[in-house]
């Protein structure tokens, strides 16, 4: 292939009489792409990736090119409203942002005065570059309750490998993989953190081997020298299948086993459990096939595991990602050039110190809502939203009176959505931050109008695991947005913690860089920082863990009253676990395949994202389709014992017929009533969230895998 | 003489559909109109195995256009340096270029009554420029545009 060629941006300049370009940093995922953003009477007019970046290297995704649509949309909420009438009413009063952060103000001390602080829930869904600021306002408030997605997204990789090695083990892209074991993850569509799709491509391109594990053939999964097409839910009986043969064909790094892990008799104990005829029975996978997956992973160094959150929705969260790390470690590709790096930052203030979390009072820690139950999460400051509804609607253990929801969609994007919408409604008072009026804001009492990555400054991804820093510059201003850092800054001043926050954020972007001698305005001048990078650092200084090992064998899950060892647990709902049920909702459904252009409930309403993908689409097997008298294009119900959503037929051949697969997070923005259609597409309307469905220490809700049934809807 | 040439590489492409939205940006075509199209091939057997691709449909800029033939205002001309280029203003609307496309690859906008089609951004190209869709945009980098005698040099170098 020809080395590549993009234009130059004097040119680009010239040709449009642009006035100028300002280098930044998207945000339009969980954060990562460099970008040019160029700009003619104050207006962006034409957006592009970075050629300099080393992340996306010039290129970019759909979402980042339509970020203006974003930026100038014409629903866009651009001042502070204040709901007149009842919830759900859509009748909204314009407010001043002092008579807006008052109210809030208010309301916040009044609430901690007479319920106590714990009783005010602050919450995020992904998050978007947002989270250190608003844990930092939690905990200075003295709220141990932060509602995120971190149950089961990224918050898993990140606690399990805490305790594990020390960091997220993140593949070296950088340093050529020559094998990539492709995980629960679709990083060419989704938003993988760290790197992006672009190195995984090229490094591909350069003939690196690949391995897929994913129940649906994905582009990728064609592509692979192995597909492992398992059965949906048993990631962790597969990762056993393919330990049982790396270690009984002694296909493992001896000299790492015999030096840096813990645990290793008692874990071999647990792989023998495991034969591959028994991962082949439970997975689905062929015998042979899981064979040949271990060995070639195994063999060819370095090798890298891209894992994605499909194996964190799941009741096996936090031992899947704990088996999959005890696979990169024993192999010998923990922590070596292409193979599964512990990037360290640069000398900062990183985002658990700006997260204040050290000044919460030891007695509010201790009363985390579900704290008791899912004892991993909560020492990572991270909740169940279950927790959170019940504390609503039955004020159990104790009543949650406020909800400060800052760019999240729950009653999307969360298991057992009428339920959520149930706690929504009776909320005392809720205050919302976003884009629109989303379906989750029509029930706020107040609405703040937050501003896009296009209008903010930014330490970007200064929370994230592959050692860069980038600087994210602000190149417009649409009306009275705000970002939700100043924004929080500026009420944190209403609520008595001036003196932990700044005049103006930069202040607060000026506390992260400040340990390495440099402001703002000295980083925003560069391309981007990264700290050092050093390989097998174990080797001197050992893992960042109890034992100072890889801890397979984990002494933390150990004390706080967990199995050490990862284990499989059957899906909650599942042809084998739930056989009666199983009769009357004969499918296996899978929820949330990701698409091209959209981010979760994000960017239906943005006209060159929505041209992409219309409708919500459901795949179904041409035989199961049959069965059922579906035809292609037809819309269909799935139902489920929770309830029932609507999405369109699509025949899908690259799936097992027992399986099918449902699209997340719809809703559309073109139905103008309040509703907005929340519940008419919404496939989380079908899943649970009973603790017995989510995972025991981590809290994580198994949404991805459970049972349904389809059939025509009515013309 | 510069001949461009714009050469896709389906088997790279991911379906990002990145180029779509690139296009887009460069084009603001209305909605329903799309100058290059990401498409599913697939899922079917290939071989014995499993296969899904992409393919990537726009404007083959043919050496004998028929959609130049079939135009009775005379719009669409090919250039001496290969691009085949619709005259929006020229174009009456009747349609008889989309009716003989050989590649599916020409849209009609309803808000203007005009066909559209990619004219390979000849008005980027003219200006040292490279196509939206080519100009570094997708993670795969799939799309390559390119002078086709530096490519036949450089196909040379690589088969030798």
């Amino acid at each position: 292939m020809a080395e590549f060629k993009y234009s130059n941006i004097e040119k680009e300049m010239q040709a449009y009489g642009f006035d100028k370009v300002i280098k930044s940093h998207c945000r339009m995922c969980h954060g990562g792409c460099g970008t040019l953003i160029y700009i003619k009477n104050g207006v962006v007019k034409k957006i592009a990736g970075d050629p300099d970046c080393p992340i996306n290297h010039g290129t970019l995704c759909s979402k980042g090119i339509a970020s203006a649509q974003l930026a100038y949309h014409p629903d866009r909420l651009t001042y502070p409203v204040r709901r007149v009438g009842a919830k759900a009413g859509g009748k909204w009063e314009r407010i001043s942002w002092d008579e807006a952060l008052d109210a809030i103000a208010e309301r916040i001390l009044n609430t901690k005065d007479k319920f106590g602080a714990e009783s005010i829930v602050m919450g995020y869904g992904t998050g978007r570059e947002n989270e250190a600021a608003i844990y930092r306002f939690a905990n200075l408030l003295g709220t141990p309750n932060v509602l995120t997605a971190g149950h089961f997204c990224y918050g898993p990789r990140i606690a399990t490998s805490i305790i594990t090695c020390g960091t997220n083990p993140v593949v070296d892209y950088e340093n050529d993989p020559k094998c990539i074991m492709l995980w629960g993850n679709n990083l060419v569509i989704s938003n993988p953190d760290e790197y992006k799709g672009e190195p995984f491509s090229a490094s591909l391109s350069k003939g690196a081997k690949l391995i897929v594990i994913d129940p649906r053939l994905t582009r990728a999964a064609a592509r692979a020298d192995i597909w492992l097409q398992l059965r949906p839910g048993t990631d962790t009986a597969l990762a056993y299948g393919m330990l049982n043969v790396i270690v009984n064909e002694e296909l493992y790094d001896k000299e790492f086993v015999a030096n840096y892990v813990h645990g290793w008799e008692p874990f071999v104990r647990r792989i023998n459990e495991y034969s591959p005829e028994k991962a082949a029975r439970i997975t689905w996978v062929p015998k042979n096939k899981i064979i040949d997956a271990a060995r070639l992973y195994a063999t060819t160094k370095p090798a890298g595991i891209q894992w994605g959150v499909a194996i964190e929705q799941q009741i096996n969260c936090a031992d899947n990602d704990r088996i999959l790390m005890a696979m990169m470690g024993i192999t010998g590709n923990l922590d070596v050039p292409g193979g599964q790096m512990l990037f360290r930052p640069p000398k900062i203030n990183n985002v658990g110190t700006f997260g204040a979390h050290k000044m919460l009072a030891k007695e509010q820690a201790a009363i985390r809502l579900g704290g008791d139950r899912f004892r991993l999460a909560a020492n990572f400051g991270i909740i169940n939203p279950k927790c959170v509804w019940d504390a609503i609607i039955k004020e159990k253990p104790y009543a949650v009176k406020m909800l400060f929801l800052i760019s999240t969609n729950p009653m999307l994007t969360r298991a057992n959505a009428k339920k959520v919408r149930e706690a929504l409604e009776q909320i005392e008072f809720m205050v919302v931050s976003d884009f629109f009026l989303t379906p989750t804001a029509e029930l706020a009492d107040i609405v703040l109008p937050a501003a896009t990555w296009l209008e903010m400054d930014y330490v970007g991804d200064f929370w994230k695991r592959h050692g860069y820093l980038l600087p994210r510059r602000k190149a417009i201003e649409i009306a009275e947005c705000r970002s939700d850092h100043e924004m929080l800054n500026d009420l944190a001043h209403r609520v008595g913690q001036e003196e932990y926050w700044w005049d103006t954020f930069e202040g607060g972007l000026d506390y992260i860089l400040e340990p390495m001698g440099i402001t703002w305005q000295d980083f925003k001048k560069m391309d981007y920082i990264r700290g050092d990078v050093r390989y097998q650092k174990y080797k001197e200084k050992g893992f960042a863990t109890p034992t100072g090992k890889l801890e397979i064998y984990s002494t933390l899950l150990e004390k706080w009253g967990y199995d050490p060892l990862p284990q499989f647990r059957e899906p909650p709902e599942s042809p084998y676990s739930t056989p009666e049920l199983y009769n009357d909702y004969p499918y296996t459904l899978i929820t949330g395949r990701r698409l091209p252009g959209f981010f979760h409930s994000e960017n239906r309403q943005i006209p060159w994202l929505r041209e992409l993908h219309k409708d919500p689409v459901v795949e179904i097997h041409p035989q199961s389709a049959q069965k059922e008298g579906i035809h292609e294009g037809d819309w269909v119900i799935l139902e489920s014992p929770r309830g029932k959503a609507r999405q369109r037929a699509k025949f899908f051949e690259g799936m097992d017929p027992r399986v099918v697969s449902a699209e997340h997070a719809w809703w559309y923005p073109e139905k103008k009533d309040p509703d907005h259609g929340w519940d008419e597409s919404n496939i989380n309307i079908l899943t649970d969230n009973s603790f017995a469905n989510c995972d025991p220490a981590m809290g994580s809700t198994h949404v991805r895998t459970l049972l349904c049934k389809i059939y025509p809807a009515k013309k | 003489m510069t001949i461009h040439e714009i050469y896709i590489d389906d088997q790279e492409c991911w379906g990002c559909k990145t180029c779509e939205v690139a296009c887009k940006q460069e084009m603001n075509a209305p909605e329903g109109v799309k100058l290059i199209v990401v498409s599913e091939d697939g899922p079917k057997i290939v071989g014995g195995a499993p296969d899904f691709t992409y393919r990537i449909n726009m404007c083959q800029h043919c050496n004998e256009p028929p959609c130049a033939d079939a135009c009775p205002e005379e719009a669409i001309a090919k250039r001496s340096d290969g691009i085949v280029v619709m005259d929006y203003e020229l174009c009456s609307g009747c349609r008889a270029c989309i009716e003989v496309c050989p590649y599916d690859a020409i849209d009609f906008d309803d808000d203007k009554s005009i066909a559209r089609k990619c004219n390979l951004c000849h008005h980027r190209v003219d200006r040292g420029l490279i196509p939206a869709c080519a100009d570094n945009v997708c993670l795969a980098h799939c799309i390559h545009f390119d002078d086709s005698n530096e490519k036949k040099k450089r196909d040379n170098m690589l088969a030798s």
